[in-house]
């Protein structure tokens, strides 16, 4: 099933009727998207800084990631089951929309990114200088702007 | 006689050369949106930092003093962003916020919320590490001022859904 018909077959289903036909669902989902995409980039900038070197320095970094990551990934969690939710009120719209999808990439590289922090240059946090979770830091905040950059400019493309 | 004193601030608002290079290009309005959400997560993070250490649940391994150390100031200088983007907002748009009470509201909310937060400092001993010394009272602080942050954000996104008071113009 490619995605056009599955945001028809989505946009069919009693979920999206209800999203819609319930007027303060959308504004009280997107109230709850926006605290929880906020904790997201706000605890990932946390780290990706400290990884630059650039906030909280005497912090040591491993000490602060297993204090902040857990509220990283609750956030998550959050921003994914309303942004699924704001997605399924409108999945035509949205599938065909350009930020949208280029949105959706990016948190797949942000993914991989993570993933390769936490395969490779984790081993080097303890090494004075080392360049790779610099670089891990930077890639992550880059890609963290952009995301929610994009996010804004779906509401003024759809 | 409010609204007609913010009638008159918003027809001169909506006439002054900062109301037109916001309007003039299509991207400027979601830029200031964009660095507006982003000062939002700078507040969001150091507001829960703080009030979830005073109330216990996060950061034990760091004293109050530390984390507000660490976040009040950041915290206070996206505030001022928010103001600065805020106003450019409105001046872009001037018939949007200022006439609907939820936008009034959040304002008032963003200052009790920011008092509450900001007594931590005022009230909590210095060097308070194991939160032993916390009174239940700073701790209901703490969990109010949280929540009313939260409360600030849902005003914030409400603002674009309901209507404007009777007489604004459109």
């Amino acid at each position: 099933m490619s995605l056009e018909n599955f945001a028809i077959w989505l946009s069919e289903s009693p979920l999206s009727i209800a999203l819609t036909d319930f007027e303060i669902a959308f504004p009280a989902i997107e109230s709850l998207h926006v605290i929880a995409l906020t904790l997201v980039v706000g605890s990932i900038a946390l780290v990706d800084l400290h990884l630059l070197g650039l906030a909280w320095r005497r912090r040591d970094a491993s000490d602060l990631m297993r204090s902040i990551l857990p509220i990283t990934w609750l956030a998550f969690a959050f921003a994914l089951l309303t942004g699924l939710l704001l997605f399924a009120a409108n999945p035509i719209s949205y599938s065909a929309n350009f930020y949208f999808l280029a949105k959706l990439s990016l948190l797949v590289l942000a993914g991989v990114n993570m993933l390769a922090f936490h395969l490779f240059s984790h081993r080097h946090l303890a090494t004075p200088g080392a360049l790779a979770p610099k670089l891990s830091g930077a890639a992550s905040l880059t890609l963290w702007l952009t995301i929610v950059t994009f996010g804004r400019w779906i509401g003024f493309t759809l | 006689m409010i609204t007609t004193a913010l009638l008159h601030f918003s027809q001169w608002l909506g006439a002054s050369r900062l109301s037109s290079a916001v309007a003039e290009h299509f991207w400027v309005v979601p830029a200031l949106q964009t660095i507006h959400i982003l000062s939002v997560a700078v507040v969001l993070l150091g507001v829960l930092l703080i009030n979830l250490r005073v109330v216990g649940l996060v950061e034990r391994g760091q004293g109050v003093e530390a984390v507000l150390d660490r976040f009040l100031r950041p915290v206070g200088i996206a505030i001022l962003v928010l103001a600065i983007s805020g106003l450019l907002l409105i001046a872009g748009e001037p018939s949007r916020a200022i006439f609907r009470t939820i936008f009034w509201i959040k304002l008032s909310l963003i200052v009790v919320a920011g008092l509450l937060t900001w007594s931590h400092r005022q009230s909590l001993t210095v060097g308070c590490v194991d939160g032993a010394a916390i009174s239940s009272l700073r701790k209901g602080i703490a969990v109010l001022a949280l929540l009313l942050w939260l409360a600030v954000v849902v005003a914030g996104r409400w603002i674009a859904y309901v209507d404007a008071w009777p007489g604004a113009p459109a």
